[in-house]
């Protein structure tokens, strides 16, 4: 197995400071973030615009070719609802350090970014879900077998696609938690690749409780086979979680060290 | 149905790491394939082959070994000079038996002048193998590092118990080579690349020596180790294990019964000598295939065999 997949999540419209920043196109908050991240141990960034809608495509292209100018070509999820600014974003995008991530298509109206990603041989997010959050994995899976055939009829490898069960808030969504990590597995069994926006899960909790909440929901999604997550590289208790969860499944060899790399 | 060959790709690379100056200098490494697989991709700069000499007259080498180079063996530099003029390995291995506290203890300025007198006498690329002792080594090889600047030699090798001494002095003050020796233990040879990192020496100035054993004698330890090595170098694109092997064969070969018995003692198998020779061709290409990059080997019968193996090969 290959090591777990950090897209680091912290260049985010809804920061103030970033969303400042790519108004007025300003390239020193963004790439701060970028490179905490990349030193923190993120092997993708998600960059999200926002919805973007007046001016998504010149955005897009600006802050693609920064942070991959600036930062060695580290790959990137494209994140917005603007399928222009995507289209955009991948005709300036590096390839040599790996494939553009489209962030994200659904079972509903964003399939087609699916076929999006097929024609520009980019990966995609895969949401398994269509109107707000499924019922239950019945549900899951049809979206997840919905989308796998679209992108098979498109052509795409399904080792392009990252298949997302959509994390749900543990404050107020107890009882759903054990059905996402058994629909991780699910996914895992037929081979399918995995990631989702981890920090979801401690949305409302106490500050001091992500860390513990984010960090022990990973532990458990990697045994159920979790391949990646979109999560915030620089936060220890997390990347301590993932790290040592590598070396007990095997994807990572064993050094003293290893908290360190 | 057409054949279709399915090449074994891999995400990892091995580095590439250059001994010696001049037209001699050898490079070793660079392949992204399994050892010798040159039909799945780059298979890198071919395997190397060293020959050992020692700084004493070593006794307890086999006699036809000592006749063969009698006239030069209680000299170093000739002796290198000799295997240089008539052997041409790629490289030489001054093993200094010599330096051992148990032994003959010669003093490290003595050796010093050794490494020199063998460094000016060649151009073959060199590497320095120590006594065992990890702190006389230590001493050593900062001092055969310094004396021997800009020869860009390997130090055979830096140990758990000594690295901060051999990685500071020999890679980041007089810009050596270096060996990180592991013993057989994966961990291990996966920390030491870290500290040494850590200690500020290039990826590219290191090599591993993840231990030896001569075949038949704990080999498949070995053999294993190199293989998991490997598969996370390549396979996960592990970069703190992406250093090529260097296995210094001769140093366990030769002291294992099959090739220490004497033919009197032992008359049903044969002269001692070419029991040697099998022994050492067997282990160094069970190593090379296993994922060494470089060997060293005692007998010139054996740098010819496994020369001869590695061109057959690659062919």
């Amino acid at each position: 197995m290959q090591k777990f997949m950090i897209i680091g999540e912290r260049i985010h419209c809804i920061s103030p400071v970033i969303r400042k920043a790519l108004e007025e196109r300003d390239p020193e908050p963004i790439l701060k973030r970028a490179r905490e991240q990349i030193e923190a141990g993120a092997a993708y960034l998600d960059v999200n615009i926002g919805p973007a809608e007046k001016d998504g495509e010149e955005i897009m292209q600006w802050v693609v070719q920064l942070i991959q100018s600036e930062c060695d070509n580290i790959p990137l999820a494209l994140d917005t609802a603007n399928k222009k600014a995507i289209e955009a974003g991948i005709k300036v995008y590096n390839r040599s350090k790996g494939k553009p991530i489209i962030n994200s298509a659904d079972a509903g109206d964003r399939i087609d970014n699916i076929n999006l990603a097929a024609a520009n041989d980019a990966m995609c997010i895969a949401l398994c879900a269509k109107e707000g959050i499924p019922s239950d994995n019945d549900e899951r899976m049809m979206y997840c077998q919905q989308m796998l055939e679209r992108a098979m009829e498109a052509g795409m490898d399904p080792e392009d696609l990252l298949f997302d069960p959509l994390f749900l808030v543990i404050k107020g969504m107890q009882e759903k938690q054990v059905e996402v990590l058994e629909a991780i597995k699910m996914m895992s069994e037929m081979g399918l690749k995995t990631t989702g926006g981890l920090s979801n899960v401690s949305n409302g909790a106490p500050k001091e409780l992500r860390p513990v909440l984010d960090a022990y929901t990973v532990a458990m999604a990697m045994m159920c086979g979790l391949t990646s997550a979109i999560a915030n590289p620089c936060d220890p208790k997390l990347m301590e979680a993932v790290k040592t969860c590598d070396i007990i499944l095997g994807n990572t060899l064993y050094a003293d060290s290893y908290l360190e790399l | 149905m057409a054949y279709t060959k399915v090449a074994k790709k891999y995400s990892g690379k091995i580095n590439e790491v250059t001994l010696g100056t001049g037209d001699k200098a050898i490079t070793i490494g660079g392949r992204n394939v399994l050892p010798l697989h040159h039909f799945d991709g780059e298979v890198g700069n071919p395997p190397k082959v060293g020959l050992e000499i020692t700084d004493i007259v070593p006794e307890d080498w086999n006699d036809a070994l000592k006749d063969l180079y009698s006239d030069v063996i209680g000299d170093a530099a000739k002796w290198a000079k000799y295997v240089e003029d008539n052997y041409a390995p790629d490289f030489i291995c001054l093993h200094f038996v010599g330096a051992s506290p148990d032994g003959a203890n010669k003093s490290v300025e003595e050796c010093v002048e050794v490494a020199k007198q063998v460094a000016d006498a060649i151009t073959t690329p060199l590497v320095v193998a120590g006594s065992k002792n990890d702190e006389k080594d230590g001493e050593l090889f900062a001092a055969v590092a310094e004396a021997l600047q800009g020869k860009n030699i390997l130090i055979l090798a830096a140990k758990e118990e000594n690295y901060k001494t051999v990685g500071a002095a020999g890679a980041l003050a007089y810009q050596q080579k270096v060996a990180a020796e592991s013993s057989v233990d994966i961990n291990l040879a996966k920390q030491l690349n870290i500290l040494m990192t850590q200690l500020g020496v290039k990826e590219e100035d290191i090599v591993m020596h993840l231990g030896s054993a001569a075949a038949g004698y704990g080999f498949e330890y070995l053999s294993s180790t190199m293989d998991r090595v490997i598969l996370a170098a390549l396979g996960q694109n592990d970069t703190t294990l992406q250093m090529p092997i260097i296995t210094p064969v001769a140093f366990d070969t030769w002291g294992v019964k099959e090739a220490v018995a004497s033919e009197t003692d032992e008359p049903e198998w044969g002269n001692a000598e070419e029991r040697g020779i099998h022994l050492e061709v067997a282990t160094a290409a069970a190593c090379l295939v296993s994922g060494a990059d470089a060997v060293i080997v005692r007998h010139p019968k054996s740098l010819q065999t496994v020369k001869n193996f590695i061109e057959g090969l690659l062919q």
